[in-house]
């Protein structure tokens, strides 16, 4: 199922594949630089209220679009016969291509369906009620192969992955300790942060984040009100000038702040 | 015209719905069903916009979702949401488009 989900974040434009079962329990995942497993899950809560509000008027929804000012966020439901109703999410940016997604989503979602259904045998499945001995699963194979471009986000990202999986660096309004964000949206800026940083540095973005917020707000958790000193922080990581200010231009954007 | 004339207006839309993301029922169109159809988007809305930030996609622009015997698309306003029914679901697109083109115009 890993496989299945590595073939989707091989296309261009796609960030994060991520899947889902009804409860919104986090199944299987992959994804680039910040969209780590902690992330995904945290995701998972929020999106099954969502799709719960609206199957009362649409209950045979197939698939769905969000729309965002800074990516998309496609959904395609997989009614299963073992697992029964899962989501598959899939986090991505202007570059995607709708009609390759398109495809690509379907001859994805029918695989994945093959593996729930009957893959029960198959290394990586999401079987109900085993979602826990799945986050003992090696979520980032050796041998996962790094994107068509072969890009430098995210073939280190392939490699660092555990690190940042495992390394506790979630900025949740609730701590866990890692960094800590005052409010959502102190903590969607930090997302922002790290993805725009994940471009130049590639994925040790969000350690450098975490440290940053350290050094911008020891003590406390990180707020808005320090979004400029974090950014400046963050600026000087990167070594090329006008990577620099592309950088600092991002966060400026809406989504960016 | 308002914005929910427009949206109803569109080929394709069957009827449409506003109201805001606090679920709030401000208007319909050829819908009796219209307070229900606000609450119940005026929460997908709100939790997509935590979605979203968790995400760091930032705000919520538009969410269409097709089924089997319809589809629905709805558009995020400054202090509105508008909501139209679409049917057939094939129709998704055309509709789209055209909110697209109207919310061009709007901004």
């Amino acid at each position: 199922m890993e496989t299945i989900l590595q073939g989707l974040l091989d296309m261009a434009g796609i960030n994060a594949a991520v899947l889902f079962d009804g409860a919104g329990h986090l199944l299987a995942h992959r994804g680039r630089s910040v969209y780590d497993r902690a992330l995904c899950e945290q995701v998972g809560g929020p999106l099954a209220r969502a799709i719960d509000s609206l199957q009362l008027q649409h209950e045979d929804w197939e698939s769905a679009t969000a729309q965002f000012a800074d990516g998309t966020l496609l959904l395609r439901r997989l009614d299963t016969t073992s697992a029964g109703p899962c989501v598959l999410a899939l986090v991505a940016d202007s570059t995607l291509n709708p009609a390759f997604a398109t495809v690509a989503i379907r001859v994805s979602s029918n695989k994945l369906k093959r593996a729930l259904d009957g893959g029960a045998s198959s290394s990586a499945t999401g079987i109900p009620g085993q979602a826990s001995a799945l986050g003992s699963l090696p979520a980032y194979p050796a041998a996962a192969s790094p994107g068509p471009g072969g890009s430098q986000v995210g073939s280190q990202a392939e490699g660092s992955r555990p690190i940042l999986a495992n390394s506790g660096l979630s900025w949740s309004r609730t701590g866990g300790g890692g960094v800590t964000a005052a409010d959502q949206a102190a903590a969607s800026y930090l997302t922002t942060c790290a993805r725009e940083l994940a471009r130049h540095v590639g994925p040790m973005s969000k350690i450098f984040v975490e440290e940053a917020v350290r050094r911008v707000c020891p003590d406390l958790p990180f707020s808005l009100a320090a979004s400029r000193a974090l950014a400046d922080e963050l600026a000087a990581r990167i070594e090329d000038e006008p990577d620099r200010q592309a950088f600092l231009l991002a966060l400026k954007k809406p989504g960016g702040k | 015209m308002t914005d929910l004339e427009t949206v109803a207006g569109i080929a394709g839309v069957d009827a449409a719905v506003l109201g805001d993301l606090e679920g709030t029922f401000l208007g319909a169109m050829r819908t009796s069903d219209g307070e229900t159809i606000a609450a119940e988007m005026g929460f997908v809305g709100s939790t997509l916009l935590e979605v979203g930030e968790l995400l760091g996609l930032g705000a919520l622009c538009t969410f269409s979702l097709a089924g089997r015997a319809n589809a629905c698309l709805l558009v995020v306003r400054p202090q509105s949401l508008i909501t139209a029914l679409i049917a057939p679901p094939q129709s998704l697109g055309p509709v789209e488009r055209a909110v697209d083109t109207a919310f061009q115009e709007w901004t």
